[in-house]
């Protein structure tokens, strides 16, 4: 029973994957595989926050951003791009377990207010920190390789990318079965009671946003090296309410709906864009009617399915 | 000292402009618990309204910004009707997301028009200076000092001397009660939403003569939010207080501080207040000066 509950999604994800081959072309059908593969595992970090332990996070963007400009700092330094991976995450789990801590005073609204002041203040610190961040002109983030061979083609890595994205997926899996899993989910349902059967919220919340964090950051490592370019407002909060929406279109309590939302985040406007070009007339070519689609898809998911689109009553 | 006082001076006006986004926010919060990521795009909204029907239009500016601000009001009372209604209850996330959604949309609904996605505009008032002596002082920044304290005061007789400002203050106290006393809560919650939205789209037209009406102007919103939080989210007066406190302080740190430091000012001190004072400055008492 198990195994079919993970081999059906898979192979509906290995279809929809042929079939943009098939439909769009090979290489513009893996680079949205490779940005959807990203954006899902960073959308995870938000689903382990929000859907698993509870916690309101408006500045999740911050994590990622920590993530892009640990690993390429590495990677300019001389670090292998691989190497570097590890150390990406540990920064975002760094800033996560940093902007968790006023959780111990805090709850609820106000805990997430502080998050978005954490990640507004990191932002501005990668705007001034001019020596080390280059400011607002950004870095320049060589290609992923290894070990003489780089990952330039969008195949290679829109495979990288799904590899990491199942191994993230698996391991969460796991952690959400643990005892970890469990305090969580009792803390995110009630912690007076969690705290009565042992649990340490603090701690629990501490360990989701370094969890949380650590999966953003490592999207955040491959996101720089996709892009191959990162500079603050990349990061801004814009950035992090996509993930937020990401993470809320798919579902916050199951790991697959981080998967979906980032399907529905990086597809839409690219839909849009197609959309656009049968249009007749200068007004569909604005920018906005993007934004308003977006928005109202939105509006529409929390107002109608309010579950996110993976749905179910969560675990 | 000159420089001190003109600087005091632009403080306080855009200070401010703060305090009634966070009023807005706050009167919302309080009394449907909703709360509402879009009311800088309620303020942006108000601006280009008000623009659109001065300039485009031709109406008198009075005029025009009076209609304006009761568009927004009634946008805001549409909205509550017929989407933002569904959120009560439900965590806070959902009302975050929703708005911000709605704002999204209408957002890209201006952007849409081309000629107010491209360009920066200015309504035409309060353009000149005030010449005090050796005092220079911007009279826009005066409007928006004067404006904030009538606002201020009609909104406080509102609260105290109307029955819907009682009724809407019952409701924010605990909903049920006020229901058992034949409040209607579901109007109650309209209202607030119109003056939210109304409150919101005065601030975007005072803004207008300090930083013109382009599209990214209700950015000034994020910085609504520390203001709404130094009062205790919960607290009218201490909304507008800790707007004008932000302003200040900002404004005091482009003076001292180095170059740059002025942008994260208000949201280090959103963190200091939220970890030393976790119910915020005017918390625990109702108090200060409004009510």
């Amino acid at each position: 029973m198990r195994r079919t509950a993970v081999l059906r999604p898979l192979l509906a994800w290995a279809l929809l994957l042929a079939l943009a081959v098939a439909w769009l072309g090979a290489d513009f059908a893996f680079g949205q595989a490779t940005l959807v593969a990203t954006y899902a595992i960073a959308g995870l970090g938000v689903v382990v926050i929000i859907g698993q332990a509870g916690q309101i996070v408006l500045g999740q963007g911050a994590f990622v951003a920590l993530g892009a400009y640990a690993q390429a700092l590495l990677v300019q330094a001389g670090v292998a791009p691989l190497a570097a991976l590890p150390l990406a995450a540990a920064a975002g789990a760094l800033g996560g377990a940093l902007a968790s801590l006023p959780a111990g005073r805090l709850g609820g609204l106000y805990f997430g207010m502080s998050t978005l002041a954490f990640a507004l203040i990191v932002e501005e610190l990668l705007v001034r920190w001019e020596s080390l961040t280059h400011g607002s002109a950004g870095l320049v983030v060589p290609a992923f390789g290894l070990a003489g061979w780089t990952a330039g083609t969008p195949a290679a890595q829109a495979a990288i990318s799904l590899a990491v994205l199942l191994a993230v997926l698996a391991v969460c899996a796991r952690l959400l079965a643990s005892r970890l899993g469990r305090a969580w989910r009792a803390v995110r349902e009630d912690e007076a009671a969690a705290a009565a059967c042992g649990i340490a919220p603090a701690a629990a919340k501490l360990r989701a946003f370094a969890v949380g964090g650590a999966l953003s950051g490592l999207a955040g490592g491959l996101y720089a090296h996709w892009i191959g370019f990162i500079s603050p407002e990349q990061f801004g909060l814009v950035f992090s309410f996509e993930l937020l929406m990401l993470a809320f279109i798919g579902g916050t309590r199951r790991l697959a709906g981080a998967a979906w939302g980032a399907l529905v985040v990086v597809a839409i406007p690219q839909l849009i864009a197609v959309l656009r070009d049968t249009l007749p007339g200068d007004w569909a070519r604005s920018a906005g009617l993007e934004l308003m689609l977006f928005g109202a898809v939105v509006v529409g998911v929390v107002l109608l399915r309010p579950q996110g689109l993976a749905g179910g009553s969560g675990r | 000292m000159l420089a001190f006082l003109q600087v005091l001076s632009s403080g306080i006006a855009i200070g401010c402009v703060y305090g009634l986004v966070a009023l807005s926010f706050v009167l919302i919060f309080k009394a449907t618990q909703t709360v509402s990521f879009m009311q800088g795009d309620l303020l942006m909204l108000g601006g280009f309204a008000g623009l659109a029907l001065h300039l485009a239009a031709g109406w008198p500016l009075a005029l025009a910004a009076l209609a304006a601000v009761l568009a927004v009001a009634l946008l805001g009372a549409g909205l509550e009707r017929a989407v933002l209604r569904r959120t009560i209850g439900q965590p806070h996330l959902v009302a975050v997301l929703l708005t911000f959604g709605l704002g999204m949309m209408m957002r890209g609904g201006v952007a849409s028009v081309p000629a107010a996605a491209q360009d920066m505009y200015r309504l035409p008032f309060a353009a000149d200076t005030l010449v005090l002596g050796p005092l220079v002082l911007a009279a826009s920044h005066l409007w928006v000092i004067g404006a904030t304290v009538v606002l201020a005061l009609l909104l406080a007789a509102f609260f105290r001397h109307t029955r819907a400002g009682i009724a809407l203050r019952a409701c924010a106290e605990d909903a049920r009660s006020a229901a058992l006393m034949g409040v209607p809560v579901a109007r109650m919650h309209t209202l607030a939403w119109a003056l939210g939205a109304g409150l919101a789209a005065v601030a975007g037209l005072l803004l207008a003569p300090i930083t013109f009406v382009h599209l990214n102007m209700g950015f000034i919103a994020l910085k609504a939010f520390p203001a709404a939080v130094l009062g205790g989210l919960t607290s009218l007066p201490g909304a507008l207080a800790g707007g004008v406190f932000l302003g200040v302080a900002e404004a005091l740190a482009g003076l001292v501080l180095p170059e740059g430091a002025k942008d994260v000012v208000p949201y280090v001190l959103l963190m200091a207040a939220l970890l030393l004072f976790p119910t915020g400055l005017a918390g625990g008492r109702g108090g200060g000066d409004g009510r």
